[in-house]
Order: structure tokens, then sequence, then C-alpha cells
């Protein structure tokens, strides 16, 4: 069967793309980070990124002036540094990352972090998490799922390809097989796999349009969502575990009024396609049938058979036409600018229809079109979003007494950490900060994070997929206060343990201002100063007794907890 | 705008709308949006103090050697009826404690829920409504916590104790937030991490949260942000619930009330929950497991429906001498009943079209039967309800609106299904 090669589209490339493009071949013959890093120079540099922040600034500015209102003030560099690790390497920033920062005197540190951050091993991992998460949604924990994501993500594929992988898993080759999880765990019940495909892909919730067209949206009617849903009918899951198509399949609705349909294949943009007569013969469509019913049913072994139209193949192929106009386009970057502000400029991202539309719509519109001249590559516009002064605002208004609505985008809005970078930020944070590297990394440091994020699984598994709704749990708070683990991986007194660093410090202040580095990324205010001197002081106690309750304190603090 | 509100929803639901408009009007004045929100006092009064005891019994009971039996006919099985102390109202010899106390009882035996598969027939039974790809809906005991418990509830709001394996899964707050969440106990009658390491002092244990409460509280007075606030909300409730492991202790119990309740593991966990929920805990389910008797129904029902008689009634009785059964709802269910036709291996297989459940104490009029199956117990003759309507009249009983809606975006979720109306008839 042939595979996939990584060419989407057939389009002539841009000239960074080949750079992309040259550079994956050679890595897949030289592994190793300094051509990475020559080939993102290539594809970010030029000016246009930098452009990109101006212009979000731009819009937000226009708005913020029209609706009177004063932008919260930009963060410290500190803080930024915490802000934009998290966001582009999944974890807090290192003790020695952060000091190198701030003493960097240098007026283009930020742009420089950023490219070194887009770069580093740390983004790929932390990109495999974020897709993980919000594509499986924990429908099942799959190790061929994550190695898939993360060769994906390392390889920095386009979201065009990712959406051709995971929904055509069937036409790639073994070593990517992993790809088919996200059919798999739902091929099982058709109106899922619609739903989800619809509303992870599109950012279309179309469930309500099952049974009724959308009482609100006139966008969404049954037909659209029978017409998606019938891409889907003709796939199952072979004995062996595979996913492949049927050749033939109908599918009938009700109406609300009673009269029964047949499906088209209707695109949630209302394009349909007209399926190409088979030409088979009536002995073919009989062995077909039974080779199908064989696969489903008995046998193990064998590849499913193509055929010769894959209804999912045009829904594909429906789904990435229209450019920045395309349900594809305009959900990847709102869904990206959510992940990084806090909040869709479409919200929630999963109501994209002409009745909600985006609060800002020229900007969500310059991210789709940058989104689609970059083919599909996020990094150029996440470059752009955590370059912009908006991104930098700090999370207090200018003016404690005039909070700011969040879908003004004048402040940056609290996120709670998603599973892995909370786990991964605790590990850091409680590490001997000697022993975790600065901004220049050693060889092994993907083998290192590898292990890092191995480490943290079983953490991560614990906390809650951050959603619009979301509230830390009592279970989460009741697991950090009590159970032993915490202890045994955060608080112990061992060579390569924060609480070990600390042990030996002359003094109080020293103490807490490390303490506070460390884990908080900022030095103290003199009110916590004074206050966790007298914390300390009123203890009373052998230091490896109260330095462990310093430590957790911090660690499981509310602003530990987000991102801000 | 507190989270656990329990007007949240329609907090929520307002300063949506109100942001939905996009005005300037809006800037932000989030108390003032809280205002139009606030609980109609006297409503919230009533409802405070109530809750629930949910008997799962997973695997599906047999209605027909249980609330709804057929002596006599090919279906009906070797039992014989006995009388109740409601004049009219047999029900099967297998039970007769309860019997002898359906006068706080309601027994309903028109449920038809159509699915006979144990996987979604949980979902519906969960929920009270059909599965629905991109909304997560939350269970019974997540909506019933979020109606009904207190603002920084001391104690647990959703405990669920379910040690057998069969059918085991954990209840989920769905769109309502992990605040409302189950605390899950499988393994061991004490849930997990409710109690203090040994090697952290208890003044040090109180210490460190304190300094952490310090060092998130200047944090979180600048952000005005729920999600935020949850975190202090969660940490605020830790010490409450460790000091609340006695509850889950039976060993305080005096040894006339254990015998009580009886030495069996379904015994116990009812005698916790009774523990749980004098002491404010709204919703607790204990599930027993092991109906699913596809073979040899009669065997199973005999042994299983002795340890349900005894227990129930156990509980029943206490909670009356307790004066806590005009405030606790005790509900026995599963997720469907079993086949009238007996099959080649004296089993009743899956059967969704015509079961039982019951409903006693809190808001129900007891002593009534709602429904009606025919002869051999096939077909609802009288009475059909569905999931919804159970879940429409538990909410109801309870003095919950069922009016509510809660937006997840743009879309009004009504708190039950589209349609679903109370059985006022077993209403007191």
């Amino acid at each position: 069967m042939p595979c996939y090669t990584i060419n989407p589209e057939g389009n002539s490339f841009s000239p960074p793309y080949i750079f992309f493009f040259v550079d994956c071949m050679l890595r897949s013959l030289l592994s190793g980070t300094f051509l990475f890093l020559v080939s993102m120079q290539s594809i970010l540099s030029g000016g246009e990124p930098v452009d990109l922040s101006r212009s979000i600034d731009e819009i937000l500015s226009k708005s913020h002036l029209a609706e009177g209102i004063t932008p919260a003030p930009s963060v410290d560099e500190a803080s930024y540094l915490r802000r934009v690790t998290l966001d582009l390497a999944g974890r807090i920033p290192t003790l020695r990352e952060l000091r190198s920062f701030i003493e960097d005197p240098s007026a283009d540190k930020r742009v420089r972090l950023v490219d070194r951050l887009i770069s580093s091993p740390d983004y790929a991992f932390h990109a495999r998490n974020e897709i993980d998460i919000q594509l499986l949604n924990r429908l099942q924990w799959n190790e061929e799922w994550r190695a898939y994501l993360l060769k994906a993500t390392r390889e920095s594929r386009p979201w065009d390809q990712l959406a051709r992988e995971i929904l055509l898993p069937d036409k790639l080759c073994r070593e990517d097989k992993g790809a088919a999880a996200f059919l798999k765990q739902r091929a099982k019940d058709l109106d899922v796999m619609t739903n989800d495909t619809s509303t992870l892909f599109f950012g279309v919730n179309i469930s309500c349009a099952k049974c009724h067209d959308h009482p609100l949206v006139p966008d969404w009617q049954q037909d659209h969502y029978f017409g998606l849903a019938r891409f889907f009918q003709r796939t199952f899951v072979t004995r062996g575990g595979l996913i492949a198509e049927r050749f033939d399949g109908e599918l009938k609705f009700a109406t609300t009024k009673g009269e029964e349909r047949r499906a088209k294949f209707m695109f949630l943009n209302g394009k349909s396609i007209d399926e190409p007569v088979a030409t088979f013969s009536e002995q073919e469509w009989k062995d077909i049938k039974e080779k199908l019913k064989d696969l489903e049913k008995n046998n193990e072994a064998v590849q499913p058979p193509s055929p010769p139209f894959s209804p999912r193949q045009a829904l594909v192929e429906l789904a990435l036409e229209g450019g920045q106009s395309s349900l594809l386009a305009k959900n990847v970057a709102n869904r990206v600018w959510a992940q990084l502000m806090g909040r869709g400029l479409i919200y929630p991202v999963d109501q994209v229809h002409s009745e909600n539309p985006p609060s800002h719509p020229e900007l969500l519109e310059l991210l789709a079109s940058q989104l689609v001249d970059n083919h599909y590559d996020t990094r150029p516009i996440v470059r752009g979003i955590v370059l912009s002064d908006a991104y930098a605002r700090d999370s207090a208004p200018a003016d404690p007494n005039q909070p700011i609505e969040p879908h003004f985008f004048a402040a940056q809005v609290p996120r709670p950490l998603t599973p892995f970078q909370y786990s991964l930020s605790l590990w850091v944070a409680s590490r001997n900060p000697e022993l975790l590297p600065g901004p220049q990394k050693p060889v092994d440091w993907p083998e290192t994070r590898e292990r890092w994020e191995k480490d943290s699984e079983r953490l991560a598994k614990r906390f809650e997929i951050p959603d619009e709704l979301f509230q830390v749990s009592v279970e989460e708070a009741l697991f950090l206060s009590n159970n032993p683990q915490v202890e045994s991986d955060f608080l112990h007194n061992r060579p390569d343990s924060l609480v070990s660093y600390l042990l030996p410090l002359q003094n109080q202040t020293q103490t807490i201002e490390e303490s506070f580095l460390n884990i908080l990324s900022r030095s103290p205010t003199s009110d916590e100063l004074s206050n966790l001197i007298d914390f300390l002081n009123r203890k009373d106690q052998p230091r490896d007794k109260v330095l462990p309750q310093l430590v957790w304190a911090m660690l499981t603090s509310a602003e530990f907890r987000f991102n801000h | 705008m507190n989270l656990n509100n329990p007007y949240f929803a329609l907090n929520r639901r307002r300063w949506m709308q109100a942001a939905s408009l996009g005005s300037a009007g809006m800037a932000a004045n989030m108390s003032k949006i809280s205002l139009i929100g606030q609980p109609a006092f006297a409503e919230q009064l009533q409802r405070s103090g109530k809750n629930v005891i949910l008997l799962w019994l997973a695997g599906g009971a047999s209605q027909l050697e249980t609330w709804d039996p057929k002596p006599g006919r090919l279906t009906g099985g070797p039992f014989a009826t006995t009388k109740t102390c409601i004049p009219g109202i047999e029900i099967s010899e297998l039970l007769p404690r309860m019997a002898s106390r359906l006068h706080r009882t309601a027994i309903i035996r028109s449920l038809n829920t159509k699915i006979a598969d144990h996987g979604q027939a949980y979902e519906l039974m969960d929920t009270g409504r059909t599965k629905e790809p991109g909304v997560a809906y939350p269970h019974l005991g997540a909506v019933i916590a979020h109606q009904l418990a207190a603002i920084d509830s001391k104690v647990p709001d959703y405990v669920e104790m379910y040690t057998s394996t069969e059918g085991r899964r954990k209840g989920t707050a769905g769109y309502l937030g992990a605040r409302f969440n189950p605390m899950f106990l499988t393994e061991s009658m004490i849930p997990d991490n409710l109690t203090r390491q040994k090697s952290i002092e208890d003044v040090d244990h109180l210490d460190r949260a304190d300094l952490q409460h310090f060092l998130s509280k200047s944090f979180r007075h600048r952000q005005g942000n729920l999600a935020v606030d949850s975190h202090a909300t969660a940490y605020q409730r830790v010490r409450g619930l460790m000091a609340s492991d006695y509850l889950f202790d039976i060993d305080r119990e005096p040894q006339s009330m254990r015998d009580h309740y009886g030495p069996t593991q379904f015994g116990e966990q009812c005698l916790i929950a009774r523990r749980l929920v004098e002491s404010g805990v709204p919703f607790v389910k204990v599930a027993r497991a092991w109906w699913d008797s596809h073979g040899q129904n009669f065997e199973t029902h005999q042994e299983l429906c002795a340890d349900l008689d005894y227990v129930m009634s156990a509980l029943l009785d206490d909670l009356e001498q307790r004066g806590m059964l005009d405030r606790t709802l005790v509900i026995s269910l599963g997720e469907f009943g079993r086949t009238p036709q007996i099959n080649g291996s004296l089993g009743r297989d899956h059967f969704a079209q015509a079961w039982s459940c019951t409903l006693s104490g809190c808001g129900i009029r007891g002593g009534t039967v709602y429904g009606k199956t025919d002869d051999d117990g096939r077909t609802v003759v009288d009475g059909e309800i569905d999931a919804g309507d159970l879940f429409a009249t538990i909410f109801k009983a309870l003095g919950i609106d069922i009016d509510q809606e809660f937006m997840l975006g743009s879309r009004p979720i009504p708190i039950v299904d589209f349609g679903s109306k109370p059985v006022l008839e077993v209403l007191a």
C-alpha cells in the first residue's frame, strides 16, 4: 500500500518551507539539534512574525481605545520568562535559566529566548502532551499514539498534515500507526466519531443538530450533522485492530417532521460531493463483502483493502479547501490563541458559527491567514503571539477596582497548568537547582527531558484537564496534602532535592529568596519576606524539619498552580 | 460570585448572557452581576439539610423477585408473595422486613428505559439521559451535591462506596466541574489521602497550610477569577475533610448499632452512609453488586435479597429513629431489571422494558405503588416513565427546582432531560 509523503497538497513550496523540508530529511540522517536551530532561523527570521506581534497589538489597542479600557501594565522579565517557558517548554524555568535571563542586558533578549524555546526539544514534548489531551482527552493512555505525536511534533509537522494523518491512519506507513488511536477510540460510535472530529478539528460542536436543526444557529442543520457523519459511517476497526473502510453504505435519518432523508457526503460548509459509481461485477462485490466481513469478525492478519472511493479522504480534501477561511484554519488559529491567552477569540472554542462571532474578527482573520501562509505550521503564529505586548501583560489590571473582562485581552487571564505542565513544574521546582541546566543544554538533554516526562507521568494522570469551567478539585488538594508520594518526590532531603540545596544556606533571608526564585520564579515582596522569616523563627525547629513545610506551601500555592 | 453557590449555574448564565451582549456597560463590576443571581433565601433554607442515600443494585436486580412479583404465572418463578403493612400491596416473600415497613416507601413498577446493555444503561441511569457526544453530563450525585452542598462544607459532598468490581465506574461531575466529583472508595472503607502522614506533626501540617494560604492570598486577591478562587476553596476544605475521617470509622458505633445493620459489607457501608448523611453529606452511593443473574437467578436472589431486605430496613429504621428520614431520601435502583422469561440456565437476562425501583423517606408518600405491568410482567400497562422522569421525581422530592437550566456556551441544558415530568403520585 502506498504511504503518505509529507507533501500536504502538492502545492508549490515557499522557500522557508523547503528549508524545513530539507531539514527534516537531513535530520533523519543526522539527528542533532544544531540543524534544527538552523532551520528555525530560516523559518522565523525575516521580520514577518514581529510584524504579526505589532499587528496583534494594533488591533487590540484600537478596541481598547474604543472601549475606554486601560490595559494592564507589562510584566517584569522574571514573570515573562516563567509564563513563556510554561507555554513553550511546558515547565517552569530552572534557576539558572532565570538568572541568566534576568542578567542578560541585551534589548532583543525576549526574541532570542522565544526562538531558543521554540526550537528546543522541550517544545516538541510540550506540544505532544497538549495535543494528546486535546485530541484523545484521556479516553485512553496510548503509548503508540504518544510516540507518534512526539515524532510529529519533533518534525514540526503542520496541522493540515496532522489532520490528514490522524483522520486517514489507514493510508499511513507502519511507523506512524499510532495516529490511528483518535479514530480507534471512537470508531464503535458514529456519533462520537462525528462530533469529536467536528469539535476538535473544526471548532464546531454539532451534536445539537443530530435530533433537530440547531435551534439557535441557522448554520447547523440535521443535513450538516448527517452529512458529516456519512464520511465516517463506513469506518470500522478490523479484528486485527486496524482502521478500515467499507466499500458502500447509505445513511438515512428522519427529520423532525418525520420525513426520511438520505444523507449526502456534505461538509460543514455545505459543500457536498457525489460518490463515483463503482464498477464492480456482482461476483466482485460478493468477494469484497466477504473479505470485509472476515476482516471485521475473524481474520487478524490481513491488511484491509482500500475502497476506490474513501469518504474520509474526501472529507479531508473538502476540509482543507478554502485556505484561511476554512474551518480548520480558523479552529487551529483560535485554539492556539486560546491556549496562550486563556480564552479563544471565539469563545467557547467549540462554538464556531455565525451567531457567536469572534471578539476581534480582524485578529482571527490575521492569525488564520498567517497560519495558512505558513502551510499550517503553528510556530510562526505562536511566536507572533508570545512576542506581542498583549501576551506580556500582567494578569492584574492597572486599577484593582477596575477588573478587565477577559474578552478584551487587556490583561492576561490566569490559566490553570495542564497536567504535565503542573507535574513537570513540581518536579523542576523541587530539584536541587545546581543539578539543572541553564539556557545552554547538555547534549543528552532530550533524553533527560524524556526521563522527566516518564517520572512525571503518574502524577500528571491525577490532575484534571483544564477546560473553560476549570476548578481545582478537593481530590487534588487532599492528594498534595497527604499522599506519601508528594513527600518522597518533592520534600525529601536528598542530594538532588531543593531541600538539600536550601539546608546549608547561611541565613533565613537567603533561604527564602532562593526558595522563591526556584519555585515561584520571582523574589519575595518585603511583606512576604518578613512573614516567612517570622514563620521560620517562630517554628524554631531544625531546618531539615521546617524547610519541607516552606517548600510545600510554595509548591502547592495558587500562584504556582497557574500560569499568570 | 462563589463557585459553591448552588445558583452558580444561574449566575453564570446571566453573566454569560450579559457578556455575550458584549456591551461596554458590562465593564466588569463583578459584584453587581453576582447580586442578580442571589439565591432566594427561603428556598435555599428549605433545601438545606436534605440528603440522599442511593442503594445501587449493580448488574440489575429482578423486579419479579423484589417489588413486582407475578406469582402463579409462567414468568413468576418459585417464590410466593407476601402481604405488606399496606392493604392491597404485595411484594416478593424474599423481602419480609421491607414488607412490614412499606409505609415509608413508594414503589415504582413502570420504568421503561429501553436500553438493556450494561454500559449504556449505566450511563442512562447515572445521568438521567442518553449519552450525547460533546456534552459531559454530570451524574446524579454530582447534581445533588451541586444543589444541596453547603458552601465551604466541612464534610465531603458526594461519596461513592463501590467495593465490588461489577459495573464499577467512578461518578463524574461533568460540566459542573471537579468541585463536585465524588470521593470514591473502592479498596478501603477510608477514603484516600484523608489521613496525615506520620512523618509530619499535626501542628506543622496546619502551619504549612496557613503559610500556603498566606502565599496564595495576595495572588488570589489580585485576580478575581473563578478558577483561581477554586484553589482556595479546595484547600480550605482539606482540614475539614481530614477531620471527618471518623465518619468512616464504624468502630465508633456501639455494638448494638453494628448488630442492627448486620455483619455484611453492605450493612457496614450503609452504616457509614448513615453516619455521613447525619453529618451533612448530601449524597452517598452504596453499590451492592452481583445481581446480574443470567444463571441461577433464584438462588442468587434468595441470597442477595436477604442482604438487601435486612440492610435496607435497618437503614430506614435507624434513620426514622434519629428523626432523619423526613430529610433523607433512600433510593434503591440498578441499571435495569431482569427478563420475565426464565432462560435455560434458570436465569433471567437483561430487561429494561418494565422494571422497578423504590423511593423512601424525604418528600415521598410512603405506602404507594405507582405504575403497573401486565400479568406476566412483560410490558408496562400503566404509568410508564423513563430515566428522566425518575430524576425529575428525585429532584422534586428534595425540593430542587426542576426548571433550572445550565448554560453550556450558548446552549441551555435543563437540569432534567427535555420533557421529563416528576411522578407526583409518589410525592408527599
